[in-house]
């Protein structure tokens, strides 16, 4: 029976490519969290401010990832846009090629480059529908974070912080790169720790940033500061 | 001789398969045709080919209310096809619930030659530009999202995605493409001006010393053949203190650009009144008698306006009748534009 042993192999084939496919990639766990603990959103937090707030939504681009290995060589990921939102688990759990397991570090961008800017109409992650685009003046906004606070004069107290901008001098895009401290394993853990935002944000001052400027540029850098990875 | 069903099998998969990815998707690519004398189009036609199933697919689109909250508004509400696809009568634009926003409606004519979209340029691609009506409060007041699943859930649209881009998956990415290829096709460039430039008619004696008028005054900023050199321009109107529309210096923050507003271009003109930003003038007699006699001075004034075009009363009469040679009927009514029936 020649078709009994081709079975056989079509299946012992796809468990070897499935099999190449786990040990291929690194997880890198996004731990979105308020100075320590995991980020619940609505839940209270006080930030060293002593500003009382909750947080409804935290949206953020993340894109153009390269792996640097000790030897200095790199993997760097196609296509690479990953969005980012607090609401939906699954997009904190950014899988990766890996080709090699001596990790030294992970570079990557906070937001969206310039020609994806202008290119209009994007598929995937970049798809306009995702709600992080601007429609009155052309532009992704690389980062979303909304809440609500005392401290805010604003309507229903709510802060809305939505960081964009692709043209100098105000553009908003953010590229780091953060040194492995364990380069053995597949699993990698990226933390975004939101007290650090907070404690150098005053949100009676700063509670309503929805164009590109100045501001946004600010806010942008302070975001870019709190990534570490484990 | 045994038949060797396992080698008959999968002869047939490969038929299918093969079929599958090739013979049973077809689509026409219309060929977007410039003119003689036009410059070359500035959308990237290769990152959206259109095509004959995604002209249609659009066209539904932009004649449905579906786009709009309340299922009440379409594009066509504010962009009509016989006035060059603007809102005629309206001074600034209406929308979802009686809304009314703070400008007037653009028209929609020639569009593969705009770098931007929107008086103010805001908009930097015509792909998303269907974005800002959608999630106004004022016109559509919906979100891509929710469009997106509406769409999802129509069997029509279904199936005219299926033939336009083969997929079952509707996306905002191809919503929005759609959207593009049938406005991208709102070419109008058969007016009897196009006519005469092509030396298929001639002007009345009227018309062509408004034409020769146009050129020495006008035709700097609205520039032929597109009639608008895609630039912003202050062309001198009072600022309209109840909707304080500083227009360009909004995007760009710099006070260099106070007060200034798209070039539009002026073909139909006769139609696609009323016309300026904010709507301020009903006929095509005010809006030269503005550039004649009402011009306001500020710092950023056009350069172009810094002498007022003193036209007489005569010059103004062939002025306006020169304009009016602009009109491209075949445009206008033109059925392949029209709201969609079956057949056309």
């Amino acid at each position: 029976m020649p078709n009994k042993n081709l079975f056989f192999l079509l299946i012992l084939f796809q468990i070897s490519v499935f099999g190449q496919q786990i040990s291929d990639s690194l997880t890198l766990h996004l731990n979105i969290n308020f100075a320590g603990k995991p980020l619940n959103v609505s839940e209270k937090y006080i930030s060293n401010n002593q500003d009382t707030l909750s947080i409804d939504v935290v949206k953020f681009y993340l894109s153009s990832f390269e792996i640097i290995y000790n030897d200095n060589s790199k993997y760097t990921e196609k296509n690479s846009f990953h969005l980012i939102d607090i609401n939906k688990p699954e997009s904190l759990n950014i899988k990766l090629l890996n080709q090699k397991n001596n990790i030294k570090s992970l570079k990557f961008s906070i937001g969206i480059d310039s020609l994806n800017n202008v290119s209009g109409a994007q598929s995937g992650d970049l798809d306009l529908q995702n709600g992080m685009y601007w429609a009155w003046q052309s532009g992704y906004i690389n980062m979303k974070i909304e809440g609500k606070s005392k401290s805010c004069k604003s309507q229903k107290n709510k802060f809305q912080l939505h960081i964009g901008g692709y043209q100098e001098p105000n553009f908003a895009l953010r590229k780091i790169e953060l040194n492995s401290k364990n380069n053995g394993v597949n699993n990698l853990k990226l933390n975004i720790n939101l007290a650090k935002f907070f404690s150098k944000i005053y949100l009676n001052e700063t509670n309503s940033v929805m164009i590109p400027g100045q501001k946004a540029m600010k806010i942008a850098d302070l975001f870019s500061e709190i990534f570490e990875l484990e | 001789m045994k038949i060797n069903y396992f080698h008959i099998i999968i002869i047939l998969v490969s038929i299918f398969g093969l079929l599958g990815f090739t013979s049973w998707f077809f689509t026409t690519p219309i060929y977007f045709d410039v003119p003689k004398g036009f410059p070359k189009p500035v959308y990237d036609f290769k990152s959206n080919q259109v095509t004959e199933e995604g002209f249609q697919l659009g066209r539904n689109l932009f004649y449905d209310p579906i786009l709009s909250k309340d299922n009440t508004i379409s594009c066509a509400s504010c962009h009509l096809q016989q006035t060059g696809f603007t809102h005629v009568d309206h001074e600034l634009s209406h929308g979802i619930d009686g809304k009314i926003g703070t400008r007037n409606s653009l028209t929609l004519q020639n569009l593969a030659w705009n770098k931007n979209f929107m008086w103010d340029g805001g908009v930097n691609h015509l792909d998303v530009q269907a974005l800002a009506p959608i999630t106004s409060e004022v016109e559509m007041n919906e979100t891509l999202e929710n469009v997106v699943a509406k769409l999802q859930k129509s069997e029509k649209y279904n199936l005219l995605f299926l033939k336009a881009f083969n997929t079952n998956k509707i996306s905002g990415q191809l919503t929005l493409k759609a959207i593009s290829q049938f406005v991208i096709m709102l070419k109008t460039t058969n007016s009897k001006y196009d006519k005469v430039i092509r030396q298929e008619e001639v002007f009345t004696e009227m018309e062509q010393k408004g034409y020769k008028l146009f050129r020495q005054n006008c035709a700097s900023c609205h520039k032929e053949p597109l009639l608008t050199n895609n630039s912003f321009e202050n062309n001198g109107l009072p600022i309209d203190e109840t909707l304080n529309d500083f227009g360009r210096m909004k995007i760009t923050q710099n006070p260099n650009d106070s007060l200034k507003f798209k070039v539009p271009t002026l073909r139909n003109v006769q139609f696609t009144f009323p016309y300026m930003h904010d709507g301020r003038f009903k006929t095509l007699n005010e809006v030269v008698n503005h550039y004649s006699l009402n011009i306001k001075k500020s710092k950023t004034l056009s350069n172009k306006l810094k002498k007022p075009l003193a036209f007489n009363d005569n010059q103004r009469t062939e002025l306006v009748s020169f304009l009016k040679t602009l009109t491209d009927n075949d445009f206008l009514f033109n059925t392949r534009f029209s709201y969609p029936k079956e057949n056309n």
